[in-house]
């Protein structure tokens, strides 16, 4: 939600600047440009014609289908919205108990420590996320050879997670794991 | 009272320090962790009028579970923070000895 409210403010910014810029060189009569010819040159009456049928359309109950998807699209898309909106923020840390919270540099050096250090994993990108309860989201995407036994190598990565996480004390809240088959020339664990 | 939030933050500084496992204190990681009185900063610990915050880097290997780990630095930070409530952020685990090259070059 952060990245969208910062992207409609690049977005609302942008056009204060252009708005602004547009309406600095036609206000002055820069370059022979008069602040009449604006609406022409943005396009502004075809625009307002069209927004203006469309509101006669909703208030005589005529909409056109393509109308109705509309409407109901921007309402889906304000209650998406609002809802993510009000929804609470993540936390930054992760909360073991009480009191207490490890942050997630510190549970992906864990995680990433286990997860090189199980067999057949050439290389791995960890993903911590703090949940609103104790305990930690970890997403785990690991390279492997081709032709390994994938389950097996899931399930060994799953429990020295979890073997590790636990020696620590650090509460699991979920772990995923993924595993991308890879060549072993490229990936950090180097074969000879 | 506001006038012993860095008396308060070296105190509990201390008394986190001499736990066993505890390398050093943290500086924050999203923002600074600190305490600040007048021109004064404390970096490592937060003192607030209701809270202490105290962040910590542990020793790795670990001598015990963080959450024990945590236990016994409320347990020594408690009589230095003047009632407030207390946090344990883990910031790091790091080893000892790597750290220490760190501080030597």
């Amino acid at each position: 939600m952060w990245i969208f409210n910062r992207l409609i403010m690049v977005i609302v910014f942008a056009a204060l600047f252009v708005g602004g810029l547009f309406a600095a060189i036609y206000g002055l009569n820069i370059l022979g440009y008069q602040i009449a010819d604006l609406q022409q040159t943005l396009g502004l009456p075809a625009a307002y014609e069209g927004f203006q049928n469309f509101i006669t359309g909703v208030e005589n109950g005529s909409l056109t289908p393509t109308g109705i998807a509309i409407l109901i699209g921007v309402a889906l898309l304000g209650l998406i919205l609002l809802i993510l909106e009000l929804k609470p923020r993540r936390p930054r840390r992760v909360r073991m108990e009480k009191g207490t919270y490890i942050t997630r540099a510190a549970v992906n050096d864990e995680v990433a420590g286990a997860t090189e250090g199980t067999n057949n994993v050439l290389g791995s990108s960890v993903k911590v996320k703090a949940k609103r309860r104790p305990g930690a989201a970890v997403d785990v995407n690991a390279d492997v050879r081709r032709g390994e036994d994938q389950k097996v190598i899931k399930n060994d990565l799953r429990a020295a997670v979890q073997e590790r996480l636990a020696e620590s004390g650090i509460p699991l809240g979920k772990i995923k794991v993924k595993l991308n088959e890879s060549d072993p020339r490229q990936t950090k664990t180097r074969v000879q | 009272m506001a006038e012993g939030l860095i008396t308060t933050a070296r105190a509990v500084s201390e008394a986190a320090l001499s736990t066993e496992g505890v390398h050093a204190l943290g500086g924050g990681t999203f923002a600074e962790a600190a305490t600040y009185e007048g021109s004064e900063k404390f970096v490592g610990v937060s003192v607030t009028e209701t809270e202490v915050e105290v962040h910590i880097v542990a020793k790795y290997p670990l001598a015990k579970p963080i959450p024990e780990l945590a236990k016994d630095i409320e347990k020594n930070v408690s009589p230095e923070s003047g009632g407030r409530r207390i946090s344990v952020v883990i910031e790091d685990i790091e080893v000892a000895e790597e750290v220490a090259d760190d501080v030597d070059l």
